[in-house]
């Protein structure tokens, strides 16, 4: 039995009157890779920026490693303090659609910079953390490049490079193939998927279903701000129960 | 020829005093007023919306007349001519650099926060090493053009009676009842703007490093 790393349960939340979380619940055990499926304007993203701190839950629990990150207390979303909130945010990496690298820096300082200034690692060894990981995704001619210079796909992974270097101990992917051409889509799946076959914990919020079956142990599926379906990967991909869900998972495989 | 020459140097040598002060201390007002402007309170935006307005609706020769008199004919008291140019000055770009800022701010990506803060750059890291430098790119040419501006404008620190180039220039004219001095000082101030545009120039070409 692997441990669990992240335990929700019930999260709602709502912007003004729009509710686009309602009773969010699952489990993320640790090596294990979750997959969060489901149409655009589902919440699927409002969820991951819940978990990663871009936003704030109104209702319900977290617990990463079983401290909380908030916990219900039965009126409202009660957030644990700024010292415990930052530990586990230091744990959590996001991985964006965008990629939101940092134009005014070289690729490696885009890597190292966090390093330096947050994990107060020294120059040496951030620069060595970084160039390691620029060789593993292939990227070790880019280290002196800005992001300008780069193919989508290319700066994908070094988002992802980005967000590595931080050593988290679960990384999130928020569609992280959808700004890509297809060509590109391909370099940037075989490095999450290489990372899933090292037992790194992720959640993926993905529209590429091949991808998805082929890494996850988990999927759920949402739809307007609900869990409607949630299984181990065969009861997902190859037998959900609601037709719903069948439906979308075969409208999305062609 | 050479006594007029240093007439008109030793004038000159005022506009660059009120040039650099202004600079000094309106660069780094600009961002608060900025600050204020973006505010999320909303009597705070109110009443900086309001000091832009006026500064930037009204003449600056009028708010020179009015910074220097103001204080004689409510209070009763007088103070140096100069003090009072450099607060009009300074108060009059700093909401003319707020709006250019606020451009700047406004133009930065909210994925740049958000990269920074699941990194876990603290605000003010975030906005020092990664937001400003974007930002400082972005509103280079419009601050360049703001600049060039206040060179020319140091000109109207005479209507207080500031001894400054173009004072210098007027009263060499009327002795001698020649335009001459007149052009030499606008000779003056162009050479002043060619250094402040090359300046510029250096430093846009030094940000050009990223795209």
């Amino acid at each position: 039995m692997n441990e669990i790393l992240i335990r929700a349960n019930n999260i709602s939340k709502a912007f003004g009157e729009v509710k686009v979380l309602n009773d969010i619940s699952f489990e993320l055990k640790k090596g294990n890779v979750l997959s969060i499926l489901g149409p655009s304007g589902s919440g699927k993203s409002t969820l991951l920026r819940i978990i990663t701190q871009l936003e704030r839950a109104d209702r319900g629990s977290l617990y990463f490693n079983d401290k909380p990150l908030f916990e219900d207390d039965g009126s409202k979303a009660n957030y644990s303090n700024n010292k415990i909130a930052r530990e586990i945010g230091l744990k959590t990496g996001l991985v964006f659609q965008n990629f939101n690298l940092f134009p005014h820096f070289t690729v490696l300082r885009n890597i190292t910079e966090a390093q330096i200034a947050v994990l107060k690692r020294d120059k040496h060894e951030a620069e060595d953390r970084a160039i390691a990981l620029l060789k593993k995704l292939s990227l070790l001619d880019k280290a002196k490049a800005y992001p300008s210079q780069l193919s989508g796909g290319q700066k994908q992974r070094v988002s992802i490079a980005r967000a590595l270097a931080m050593d988290p101990e679960v990384l999130f992917f928020d569609e992280p193939t959808s700004a890509l051409d297809p060509e590109l889509t391909r370099e940037v799946l075989n490095v999450i998927k290489q990372l899933s076959e090292e037992k790194m914990t992720m959640a993926v919020v993905t529209h590429e279903m091949e991808f998805a079956k082929a890494i996850s142990d988990h999927a759920i599926f949402m739809e307007g701000g609900y869990i409607i379906e949630e299984g181990d990967k065969d009861s997902i991909f190859t037998a959900a129960e609601k037709e719903r869900t069948r439906q979308f998972i075969h409208s999305m495989s062609n | 020829m050479t006594k007029l020459l240093s007439l008109m140097l030793k004038g000159s040598i005022m506009n660059i005093k009120i040039f650099g002060l202004t600079l000094l201390f309106a660069l780094p007002l600009g961002f608060i007023v900025a600050k204020g402007r973006m505010s999320k309170i909303k009597i705070v935006k109110a009443l900086v919306n309001i000091y832009i307005q006026i500064m930037r609706g009204t003449p600056l020769i009028l708010q020179l007349i009015f910074v220097y008199f103001a204080p004689y004919y409510i209070f009763g008291v007088s103070y140096d001519r100069f003090t009072a140019v450099i607060i009009s000055f300074v108060i009059n770009y700093a909401a003319y650099f707020a709006e250019i800022y606020r451009s700047g701010l406004q133009a930065i990506d909210k994925g740049q926060y958000e990269a920074s803060k699941v990194l876990g750059f603290s605000k003010l890291y975030t906005f020092f090493h990664i937001i400003l430098p974007q930002v400082f790119k972005i509103i280079l040419p419009a601050l360049a053009g703001e600049v060039i501006t206040l060179v020319k404008d140091t000109a109207l620190a005479q209507t207080i009676g500031v001894a400054e180039l173009f004072r210098a220039a007027q009263n060499a004219a009327s002795r001698e009842f020649s335009t001459m001095p007149i052009f030499i000082a606008g000779v003056f101030f162009f050479v002043m703007n060619y250094l402040v545009s090359k300046f510029f120039n250096i430093v846009e070409a030094k940000m050009n490093y990223y795209e």
